[in-house]
């Protein structure tokens, strides 16, 4: 071989392996499929967790999702009468180079605001907008509203780019445009997202990895073999049985966390003898739920407390109902009902988890007389037949979509409101007043503390027999740090480096 | 024969009335409405309103029914209401995969079940013949499910044969991508064809059209690939025909496991999400599949069999 062809080669050789070493892809795979990337249109998992890699939110939940950070905005300031938010932009552009500006922000909250949106009632709140110049925009309320603020934190009020969604309508969704981390490169339906570095995304030198991949692996088993195999360097939701032997496994790595989630027992309380508080206190102390986290989720969850799951405000010295068969039966004998009763059990036939959680209820509650029949509907089945009352026990569960307890409260434990607290029709009259309180009052510990005692009033008047806070779990392969599920169960990616 | 071909199609259209009447009308009858699937547990009842308006799901059942046969006959089988794309876009996307494992796992079928089929004939009775029996009856019983991660930890963990899942760029790379999947489909139609086809093979050895071809002084072999297998495949062609819209059905699990998009993971995400658009979309669609595949069938054996016409 002649010089000149040599040299020629190996350079040839030397840049391959360059450009290899920069075009790194992190591939993460997932169980779930996104839907679209609208989103004011979407309120599944995988499209929302897509949407928070490629779009920004003027101000974020931080890491351990107990406060709020700067996104899109530096700053931010609330009024002394909470009617006024002030949001001072950051220096930030989308992945195509436009400035992104407070028209912007004002385009994208109206129409999440707007009759197509599935969220509008999170952004009413806001009804009016002054822009102050290209970088500052004040929201005005017409009454206090304290969540409104933590709802901009939400996937929900990501700023778009006004012009091309307006120029391009819904088609700007197939190819969308945003000021995340991570720019939309390909996306096969069904199959993955291919996403590019955001070239100037404004957190600098991030992300440090250039190419992210999404993979859809909707069979648990399948995710862990791949992982396995050095097929993906993440996976989501690995199944909880096999957590233990993916722990012991050479080169890979497990995390869990408890997003805001809880699973519960709604109780119907229109309903004979679930209208008596003393049966329903009864039923939370004949649960072992220790040993249904054990023997469901394979030790991955935390026992409840109460149905609002540990986020902000909660308080954590709050106690679950202990077990105690004794305390139980002296209930019920309280009640007039000794020699037990019967009722139906009605589960999502759908989650393999609460058809055992079913199963085990069942048997813990033979010893005091309680004959529980399980009734297995698919999920459409289940949320109608529980909103139309016509259930006694129904195996269910709630996650918040935003890290403020407004939303569930609301949905959980006020009625009237949206739900009559789950469906389960049990009624407070302080806990009612205190969700109105609580409403207009600015966050702070005086907030706080009503939303400790309007939980305290939930535990202690037991609508449901509460559970437990499930994990959510991921793996990874060694040399991959910085991953994780935080508790709003997304991950954030730009944060994620290679280490060998 | 292009005539008769013309006649099926035109007694395809009242079918397919029904079809998209019948897809309608369960849908209606179903619990669950996709307003309360998406935004049940946050929004007001207000809010569920204007989208239910938004979505058209307020006009009379009806009116709902005739958009959906406008949507049908201009192609589109209306469009998604989470997606918010055309039904047949979505489904476009992901036909490939889907007719690739149908037609890959007939063609798997046949090539394991031939040369089985025609050793277990010409040595019937024996043990080579009672010990394919058991494999087959073997290989039938086998949950697909469980195979398919058999073969996964098997050939692609352990032996690197093969990718764990997922689809590639182009035949080629698909061909090797979609083996497993089509394998594990393809094996229980193969048991199916091979036990028929042995009986037919037998059946047809013993007629006497092929005493007379052996009379006629033709090798064995010609006697056997002119005469007996050719007729004898016929049955192989109708089992096939019949067998479609199983080997249809349950692609599903195979796509789940694999990870394969296809059309099954977009039925079942649709269902859950009561997104009716795609539901009745894809249940036209899936009738449409079985009627053609029929009349194709029936095409084949009229070809086959020049006694059986399509008249």
């Amino acid at each position: 071989m002649n010089g000149p062809f040599r040299s020629l080669l190996v350079t040839g050789c030397m840049m391959l392996t360059a450009g290899m070493a920069q075009a790194e892809t992190l591939r993460v795979a997932m169980g779930v499929d996104p839907v679209s990337l609208d989103p004011i249109a979407t309120s599944d998992n995988a499209s929302i967790w897509t949407q928070l890699l490629i779009y920004d939110t003027l101000i974020r939940p931080s890491k351990d999702g107990k406060e709020l950070e700067p996104g899109l905005a530096e700053s931010w300031e609330v009024s002394e009468d909470g009617l006024t938010l002030t949001f001072k932009l950051r220096d930030a552009q989308f992945s195509d180079g436009t400035p992104v500006t407070a028209g912007d922000v004002q385009f994208s909250l109206e129409r999440a605001a707007s009759e197509k949106s599935g969220w509008a009632g999170f952004f009413r709140p806001i009804t009016g907008y002054e822009i102050i110049n290209d970088r500052e925009i004040a929201l005005k309320l017409d009454k206090p509203f304290t969540p409104a603020l933590n709802n901009l934190a939400m996937f929900s009020g990501a700023i778009l780019p006004r012009k091309l969604v307006e120029e391009q309508g819904d088609d700007f969704f197939s190819d969308p445009v945003g000021s995340g981390p991570y720019a939309l490169a390909k996306w096969t339906r069904g199959s993955k997202i291919e996403l590019e570095a955001n070239p100037h995304y404004w957190q600098e030198g991030k992300p440090y990895i250039e190419n992210a991949e999404l993979d859809i692996v909707t069979e648990g088993s399948a995710r862990t073999i791949k992982l396995e195999a050095g097929d993906v360097d993440a996976i989501i939701d690995p199944p909880l049985n096999q957590i233990e032997a993916l722990k012991a496994k050479d080169g890979i790595a497990v995390g869990t966390a408890v997003p805001y989630r809880s699973d519960f027992v709604q109780l119907n309380t229109t309903k004979a003898p679930f209208d008596d508080e003393k049966v329903r206190r009864a039923l939370n102390m004949a649960v072992d739920k220790n040993a249904l986290i054990q023997g469901v989720l394979y030790g991955a969850g935390k026992v409840a407390a109460s149905a609002m799951p540990p986020m902000a405000y909660a308080d954590l010295d709050l106690a679950p109902y202990a077990y105690d068969l004794d305390a139980a039966r002296a209930l019920l004998d309280e009640a007039g009902l000794g020699d037990g009763f019967e009722a139906e059990l009605l589960v999502n036939s759908g989650m393999a988890a609460h058809r055992n959680v079913a199963v085990a209820l069942q048997a813990m509650m033979q010893p005091l007389g309680i004959k529980l029949s399980i009734q297995m509907v698919e999920s459409g089945t289940h949320w109608e037949t529980t909103k139309a009352g016509n259930y006694e026990m129904s195996v269910s569960y709630a996650t918040s979509d935003t890290i403020d307890p407004d939303q569930l409260i609301g949905f959980l434990a006020v009625n009237p409101e949206r739900a009559n607290a789950y469906h389960t029709e049990w009624k407070s009259e302080r806990l009612n007043t205190l969700y109105q309180e609580e409403r207009v009052t600015g966050n702070g510990e005086k907030r706080g503390a009503m939303f400790r005692e309007m939980v305290q009033i939930l535990h202690n008047g037991a609508p449901y027999i509460f559970l437990y806070h499930p994990a959510s779990a991921w793996a990874t392969r060694d040399n991959v740090e910085g991953f994780e599920i935080l508790p709003t169960s997304n991950f954030r990616l730009e944060d994620v480096k290679f280490t060998d | 024969m292009l005539r008769s071909i013309l006649q099926r199609l035109i007694m395809l259209i009242p079918v397919l009335i029904g079809i998209t009447l019948l897809g309608f009308l369960l849908l209606q009858v179903v619990p669950g409405d996709p307003v309360e699937r998406a935004m049940g547990t946050r929004a007001s009842a207000e809010e569920m309103a204007a989208m239910r308006h938004q979505w058209g799901l307020d006009q009379p059942i009806w009116q709902q029914y005739l958009l959906f046969l406008r949507d049908c006959v201009t192609g589109s089988f209306g469009t998604s209401l989470f997606h918010k794309l055309p039904v047949s876009t979505l489904v476009l996307e992901r036909l490939p995969f889907t007719l690739g494992i149908v037609v890959y796992s007939t063609l798997l079928a046949l090539v394991v079940a031939l040369p089985f089929a025609i050793l277990a004939a010409l040595k019937r009775g024996g043990a080579i013949d009672l010990a394919i029996r058991q494999l087959f009856v073997f290989v039938i019983a086998l949950p697909p499910f469980w195979l398919s991660f058999v073969l996964i930890l098997w050939l692609s963990l352990s032996l690197g044969l093969f990718p764990t899942g997922g689809i590639g760029e182009g035949l080629l790379q698909n061909m090797h991508r979609l083996f497993l999947p089509s394998l594990v489909v393809g094996l229980s139609t193969a048991a199916l064809i091979q036990q028929s086809l042995r009986a037919t093979l037998i059946e047809t050895m013993s007629a006497d059209y092929v005493d007379t071809a052996r009379a006629k002084g033709l090798s064995r072999v010609q006697v056997f690939t002119r005469h007996i297998l050719r007729n004898s495949l016929i049955s192989t062609i109708s089992i096939v025909g019949v067998r479609i819209g199983w080997i249809i059905g349950s692609t599903v699990v195979v796509e789940k496991i694999f990870s394969v998009p296809g059309l099954g993971s977009l039925l079942i995400d649709a269902i859950v999400s009561r997104d009716f658009p795609v539901i009745r979309g894809l249940t036209v669609i899936f009738a449409m599949l079985v009627v053609v595949v029929n009349l194709l069938t029936d095409i084949a054996y009229s070809i086959a069999d020049p006694r059986a016409s399509l008249d």
